[in-house]
């Protein structure tokens, strides 16, 4: 990835070539090698939302690895063969029928990126940051989702050194699922808490009704 | 920045350019040598006049830019140089 | 004196200003809440931030504020609650707020 790299249309901000310099630079003087760039960029290809759906599928069927995932987030990653390592500690935050929650860091953007790969634009966005901590309600609404009345928000502002998910609840008339099928109704929204897991749209099959 | 009045929440999703996980890996490879940290990055980014203007990337690299000239690995006329010698390759 | 906290202590944010690199919001500068759990120990990032050791480490709490504490103008339930992440030096003890 070096300045070999073919057909590189020119970016659309100045600042393309400004890192592609300092990674030639760099890379001629020695200060880091080539393969450390490689690792650098299969870190994040390796993580992605489907890491975060996979530790709240678990847990959904699992209650002791519930327990594992909301005491020690990185040890419950490690369990299903992720690689949490981060200096930050790893906080899963259970959202219930009696509380919700939703994840923001208004300093900047600290994300499980760990686990999760890389945050949404607009998770980033000046809007959300600013947004997220003040009215939470009005920015998930826009996201389509609205808790309940009685249901406490929660917003956790990660200024530190954690970074914090959500376990959203399993929704109903997911009964007969099976752990990938859960998977899939996790989208990256409802792990960040602008948004909640949907049942799929099925009919309930005739033997698991009343 | 929390707490301030600001518009709806934009969805879109851009596609992540190779100059941008450029970014992240330039950062990561640097943070594994111990030549720059989270905490150095990030007040980098935030001494920027020009944060505003500039997207998430954008901010990244220019911080990156600054943090290898303050530690005197790299200067900014060798950067300024081959970013402008990269740009003619290009166009 | 360094005070240490624990969980259901009340505290309030130090309103202080202070140059460079700081991880503890404008918007919670002054305000009061509860310690909800003690996180454990971090170099100081204030410090890290400037290539500095960042020793010796500081508690980092997590503390819960209501958000009618918060925002006069907040739009949603009583029950409502803002965590962030704070260190300690950012702490003193706290009294009264509407818990």
């Amino acid at each position: 990835m070096s300045d070999h790299h073919p057909h590189e249309e020119a970016a659309t901000s100045p600042y393309a070539a400004r890192i592609r310099a300092i990674e030639a630079l760099l890379l001629e003087k020695g200060v880091i090698t080539e393969p450390e760039v490689q690792d650098g960029i299969s870190y994040m290809e390796a993580r992605s939302p489907a890491n975060g759906a996979k530790l709240v599928a678990r847990a959904w069927v699992d209650d002791d690895f519930e327990e594992l995932l909301l005491s020690d987030g990185k040890a419950a990653a490690s369990a299903l063969g992720m690689d949490p390592e981060h200096p930050a500690e790893f906080v899963v935050v259970k959202n219930t029928q009696r509380v919700h929650n939703l994840i923001v860091c208004t300093l900047c953007s600290c994300y499980p990126r760990a686990i999760l790969g890389r945050p949404p634009d607009w998770y980033k966005s000046f809007e959300y940051r600013s947004r997220a901590v003040r009215e939470p309600r009005a920015v998930m609404r826009e996201f389509g989702f609205e808790p309940p009345e009685d249901v406490e928000v929660l917003v956790h502002d990660s200024t530190a050194d954690v970074r914090y998910m959500v376990l959203p609840m399993r929704p109903s008339g997911t009964e007969d699922l099976g752990e990938e099928d859960l998977a899939a109704l996790v989208s990256r929204d409802c792990l960040v808490g602008v948004s909640v897991p949907l049942a799929p749209d099925r009919p309930i099959p005739t033997d698991a009704r009343g | 920045m929390g707490g301030s009045p600001a518009g709806p929440v934009e969805r879109g999703q851009h596609e992540v350019e190779d100059w941008e996980r450029l970014a992240d890996a330039v950062n990561g490879a640097l943070g594994g040598k111990g030549l720059q940290t989270t905490d150095q990055h990030r007040r980098a980014i935030e001494s920027l006049e020009n944060y505003r203007d500039l997207s998430y990337y954008e901010r990244w690299v220019a911080a990156t830019e600054r943090l290898l000239v303050e530690k005197g690995i790299l200067t900014e006329d060798e950067i300024d140089e081959r970013a402008a010698e990269i740009e003619r390759r290009w166009s | 004196m360094v005070v240490t906290y624990g969980p259901g202590d009340r505290v309030r944010v130090v309103p202080a200003e202070k140059p460079g690199h700081v991880r503890t919001p404008s918007y919670l500068k002054g305000k009061s809440g509860w310690v909800e759990a003690v996180i454990g120990l971090f170099p100081n990032p204030e410090e890290l931030a400037y290539g500095l050791s960042g020793r010796p480490e500081k508690n980092l709490y997590k503390v819960g504020f209501k958000q009618e504490d918060l925002w006069d103008d907040y739009e949603g339930q009583a029950e409502d609650v803002l965590y962030a992440d704070v260190y300690e030096h950012w702490l003193e003890p706290g009294e009264g707020g509407t818990a």
